[in-house]
């Protein structure tokens, strides 16, 4: 039988991050995939990041994980969202070439020494001593140390498009039929969930003169650190919207439509609503918006977002040319329904680890998320923690003050979830830190320590740090009020100040910034990137409120850092109700802020359990 | 299941003629027969229950009487051992045997640590426990009524409402961050605007209600200042209808501040009197006036009692340039009318003689009118709770901050983030979001012993 280190079985945006990080820190890695293009695959929007997942994407990066990477090399159009909304829920998002993500991250893949891609269907994992046996439906057999589950929606999935129901994987790949089966045996509680992709057209169908282009940013972003050159955009989206006669043709033809007639039962997200069931839960709008975006530079094939269903084919063309500017729609690919199985995430340690047997970790979809960027999210920790597994080392787990990337992790393994879970800026509760311009500055060292930053990143953060403090020593400087200081004042309407300032005080009035200091005192010159300033600008300009947030984390931790033993015995405690003893037997939190954050456990349950945990260790 | 044993004095200190010392924990029994002597009483024959008659040992081998009561767990309070001493005598004595009880092993009692104990022992639920604050420290009826109220739930529910509404505009705001494509943003931050201002005045009416819930809780603060030999101390005693103060001719003997307490209406008015203000060189006295000027700070209103029987003099004329100064909420209270009136008029005036005890019930209404403005309708939503006031005066002062200043200087992200803090600090009266440190806060909330 081959031995690996570790086997990853799925090749998606987790099981690719998986695989690199545990290839990336010497472990012998075997990626087993249904099929090899469907690696890195876009099945749905081609878009990468958004708001809290283009934090998710940079936190990525980081970590020294591949997704910002590719991201930038695939990128046809970038834009930042939330301009005026404030730094910290700006996000970044690219329009991909998804042809281009598949291939790029399929070649990076090829060119790890440790990385041993292969295509093949896993049907059981089974249990040996210390060892795992990976059988595929060939009957191959592998024995691994670790394995890394990242089998996305192909657990038992099945397309629903109207009344054809059909036994297979996302955009017609084979699905994954006993897996699930096995995971059952393995004592584990799954969970059947839901979610769509629309239609896509022939561009040539499409009526642009009708919408709105939209055009990406042109100033020089990107995810990575490791991204030379600016970005060019190399393709736009387009507005358009429904009609009346698109909701008439929905509204008159509802019975016919799974998601609503109950023919589909797995639960779907809330935040992605079909256009079916937007036009029956807001009935009063008029219209919806959608997005044609582009699929691929060698390609014709547009994505129209907003639009997904499963209503019955000749349906959907209907509706489709109903909508402005799609009047003669050519559809090229159905829009359809996926039911799949996915595990219960409370299963879970934080380190993604499967409670029950050791060296058995689950990321991405698998895991109840949605998204590309959650599952590469996961996939990177559950490959970092696969490799200090196998080496016998503590395990990394990120605390909600690190990352959002902790967030997603702590809120699913703790909270569960009853929809597909998606990253949102506002379940993050220190967000003002978790920005995406301090990605690096929050976990590339803790990257480093894993093993994953190169010396190459290394050195780029480094340096990026110098120039920071040399923007901060700059700013640290005496300014005189003379007349220079007057004129930026008023014109900006504010209060001169009778006293000599730094600088940096100057940047907390509300309507300076470090450019107009700039203007006003060429402190800088060319010296510096425009988002260094950006980020010594946010970093001075919210110094209090993220001084305020600090606070909040140091109380936070306090109880984060009593931990609970594994084997405390919650049923047996009088003072706390007998719903919140169940829902912590079942969580098994690691420590008390954990055990905290669980839903139907009271702050009395807390302060009650707080003082058996102390009593118990003394 | 605690391992310390804990003592503390469980009744009001200084009031009634008996106090109980309790003590809760494994070694109770152990340590109370250390320091408690009864006729054939031991350890293995000890009753759960029955009151014993002894001597308890003190610290100088004096003797006292007292009785004795043993719990046995988990029938009592806390759920754990428990005895109880019930002795005579004042603040003293019972401060001597707690003294007693903590040399011979036992440890002193954190505030509330009695109730959070019984709360552990599963022997109260929290909201329980909350409603005990209530009920402990209602000394009188008014208090009472309103703490059950609370209890009740109707004011959680006002504050509830203002907390939804504040969900729904967070909610709002989250969304259009998270969706951007999906919002207009400048139509945001303005109806954030009216909206904040509508859930503030809903805020507002509740502690505009609840203002009058200090008094029923700590009562109304008197301050009693005039100059030397006006008959301070008579009036004082006057109202209180007991000798607390040393009355006496002689200038200057009032030095320390005394305090003594009487109802009017169900509401405690607390008196302090101050050292009379004047001119002084001797060091003890100037003290005593520092001590005076302090406390009319702390004073809800000042009673600024005249000699009706002589002229203003410099002295009077300075205390009344001191009220002006420091914009002192006073009523003039024009003393010993029995003999012939000499002093001027004054608009807030009342005239009585303490010697006589004439008017002393007028002056009584005089000072709960001055304070209590509008009638306590106890069937208005209340808060009884000082630290529940408080919550709700934070959030107020966070709104107004929001509303006046924070929504035309900062962003959406920062907004969001200020108004969800707002939303968590309501979230610490209708127990939505508490955590560790306000338990902690509501436990030591709690009266001694109880």
């Amino acid at each position: 039988m081959e031995e690996f280190d570790s086997v990853v079985i799925g090749a998606g945006h987790a099981g690719c991050e998986a695989a690199l990080a545990l290839s990336r820190t010497g472990n012998k890695t075997l990626l087993l995939t249904i099929s090899l293009d469907a690696i890195a695959f876009l099945a749905c929007n081609p878009s990468i990041g958004g708001t809290a997942k283009g934090q998710l994407v940079s936190e990525i990066d980081a970590l020294g994980g591949e997704m910002g990477i590719i991201a930038d090399k695939t990128a046809l159009q970038i834009r930042m969202l939330n301009r005026g909304k404030g730094p910290a829920v700006q996000s970044l998002r690219v329009q991909s070439d998804k042809n281009a993500y598949h291939s790029e991250m399929k070649k990076v893949l090829e060119n790890e020494p440790n990385i041993f891609i292969r295509q093949g269907e896993v049907v059981s994992v089974e249990i040996d001593g210390e060892k795992k046996i990976v059988t595929t439906n060939l009957g191959l057999k592998y024995l691994a140390k670790s394995v890394v589950f990242a089998t996305g929606v192909y657990l038992k999935s099945e397309i629903i498009i109207g009344e054809t129901r059909e036994s297979t994987g996302p955009n017609g790949f084979k699905n994954s039929s006993s897996l699930s089966d096995c995971f059952m045996k393995l004592g584990l509680k799954l969970m059947r969930f839901k979610t769509g992709t629309p239609v896509r057209l022939h561009a040539r169908s499409a009526d642009f003169s009708k919408m709105e282009e939209q055009l990406g940013d042109e100033e020089g972003l990107n995810f990575s650190m490791m991204t030379e050159g600016v970005i060019e955009n190399k393709a736009s989206c387009y507005l358009t919207y429904t009609t009346p006669l698109t909701h008439e043709i929905i509204r008159q033809n509802l019975d016919k439509a799974p998601a609503i007639s109950g023919e589909i039962k797995g639960v779907g997200p809330r935040y992605c609503p079909s256009i079916e069931t937007k036009v029956v839960r807001f009935a009063d709008r008029e219209r919806h918006q959608l997005f044609l975006e582009p699929e691929a530079l060698d390609t014709q094939e547009l994505y129209l977002q907003g639009f997904s269903t499963s209503m019955p084919a000749d349906l959907q063309k209907e509706m489709v040319k109903s909508v402005i500017g799609l009047e003669n729609a050519e559809i090229m690919r159905d829009a359809y329904a996926i039911e799949y199985d996915c595990i219960e995430p409370t299963q879970l340690k934080p380190t993604l680890e499967l409670k029950t047997i050791p060296g058995l970790f689950f990321a991405g979809q698998i895991n109840g998320t949605s998204g590309y960027e959650e599952a590469g999210a996961q996939g990177i920790i559950a490959g970092i923690n696969a490799n200090l597994f196998n080496k016998n080392l503590p395990q990394l787990i990120l605390k909600r003050s690190d990352a959002y990337i902790g967030v997603l992790i702590d809120d699913i393994v703790t909270k569960g979830t009853n929809e597909p879970y998606r990253m949102m800026t506002s379940r993050a509760e220190y967000r003002l830190l978790l920005r995406q311009d301090n990605a690096d500055m929050r976990l590339t060292e803790i990257g480093r320590k894993v093993g994953l930053v190169s010396d190459e990143r290394y050195e780029k953060y480094q340096k990026k740090c110098k120039k920071i403090e040399e923007i901060e020593q700059i700013l640290q400087k005496k300014v005189k009020v003379d007349e220079k200081m007057a004129a930026l004042f008023e014109e900006n309407g504010e209060n001169l100040p009778k006293e000599n300032m730094r600088y940096c005080d100057l940047l907390k009035r509300t309507n300076i910034d470090i450019y107009k200091i700039e203007k006003a005192y060429s402190l800088f010159g060319d010296k510096f990137d425009k988002r260094l300033l950006d980020y010594v600008n946010t970093k001075i300009k919210y110094e209090g409120y993220i001084k305020q947030q600090k606070e909040e984390i140091d109380k936070m931790l306090a109880n984060e850092k009593i931990t609970i033993p594994e084997d405390f015995d919650y049923m047996s405690i009088k003072g706390i109700r007998m719903e919140a003893r169940e829902k912590l037997s079942q969580i098994k939190p690691l420590n008390l802020g954990q055990a905290s954050r669980i839903s139907g456990v009271s702050p009395a349950d807390i302060s009650v359990l707080s003082i058996l945990v102390k009593k118990r260790k003394i | 299941m605690q391992e310390d044993t804990i003592v503390s004095i469980a009744t009001p200190i200084g009031k009634g003629a008996i106090s109980i010392i309790r003590m809760s924990g494994k070694e109770s029994l152990e340590i109370a027969l250390k320091v408690f002597f009864a006729k054939n009483l031991k350890k293995n024959n000890i009753i759960p229950r029955k009151m014993y008659f002894g001597d308890f040992k003190l610290e100088n081998n004096a003797f006292e009487q007292c009785l004795m009561v043993f719990f046995k767990n988990p029938f009592s309070y806390t759920g754990e051992d428990v005895v109880e001493f019930q002795i005579h005598g004042g603040v003293l004595i019972a401060q001597k045997v707690l003294e007693r009880c903590i040399s011979a092993g036992a440890k002193m009692a954190e505030p509330g640590e009695f109730s959070k104990r019984a709360f552990i022992n599963g022997k109260i639920t929290l909201d329980k426990a909350e409603a005990i604050i209530g009920e402990i420290n209602a000394e009188s009826e008014g208090e009472l009524l309103s703490s059950l109220q609370v209890t009740n739930g109707k004011l959680a529910e006002k504050i509830l409402s203002a907390q939804e509404d504040i969900k729904l505009l967070l909610a709002e705001l989250e969304v259009g961050m998270d969706y951007p494509d999906e919002t207009e943003e400048t139509k945001l931050k303005e109806d954030v605007f009216f909206r904040l201002e509508e859930i503030r005045k809903k805020i507002d009416e509740i502690i505009e209600n609840s203002k009058n819930s200090k008094y029923l809780h700590n009562g109304i603060n008197v301050a009693l200042i005039g100059r030397t030999n006006v008959g301070k101390s008579s009036v004082m005693n006057a109202l209180l209808g007991e000798e607390r103060a040393i009355v006496t001719d002689i200038q200057g003997t009032t030095r320390d501040q005394i305090q003594g307490s009487y109802f009017f209406e169900g509401i405690k008015i607390n008196l302090v009197d101050t050292a009379g203000i004047r001119e002084t060189t001797e060091k003890v006295e100037s003290i005593g006036i520092e001590k005076s000027k302090k406390s009319l700070e702390t004073a809800d209103v000042v009673l600024f009692i005249l000699d009706g029987s002589e002229n203003m003099s410099a002295d009077d004329e300075r205390v009344l340039k001191l009220l002006k100064e420091k914009k002192t909420n006073f009523i003039v209270v024009i003393n010993k009318i029995d003999k012939p009136r000499k002093i001027v008029n004054f608009e807030n005036e009342i005239e009585i003689s303490a010697l006589k005890s004439e008017n002393i019930e007028k002056l009584k209404k005089k000072i709960y009118e001055n304070v209590i403005k509008n009638e306590i309708d106890f069937n208005k939503l209340v808060l009884t709770n000082e630290r529940q006031y408080e919550i709700l005066k934070e959030a107020d002062k966070k709104l107004k901050k929001l509303i006046e200043k924070e929504i035309k200087s900062e962003t959406l992200d920062v907004l969001s983030i200020q108004l969800k803090a707002i939303w968590q600090i309501l979230g610490k009266i209708t127990g939505k979001t508490e955590n560790e440190d306000i338990i902690d806060l509501i436990f030591s909330k709690f009266c001694l012993g109880k």
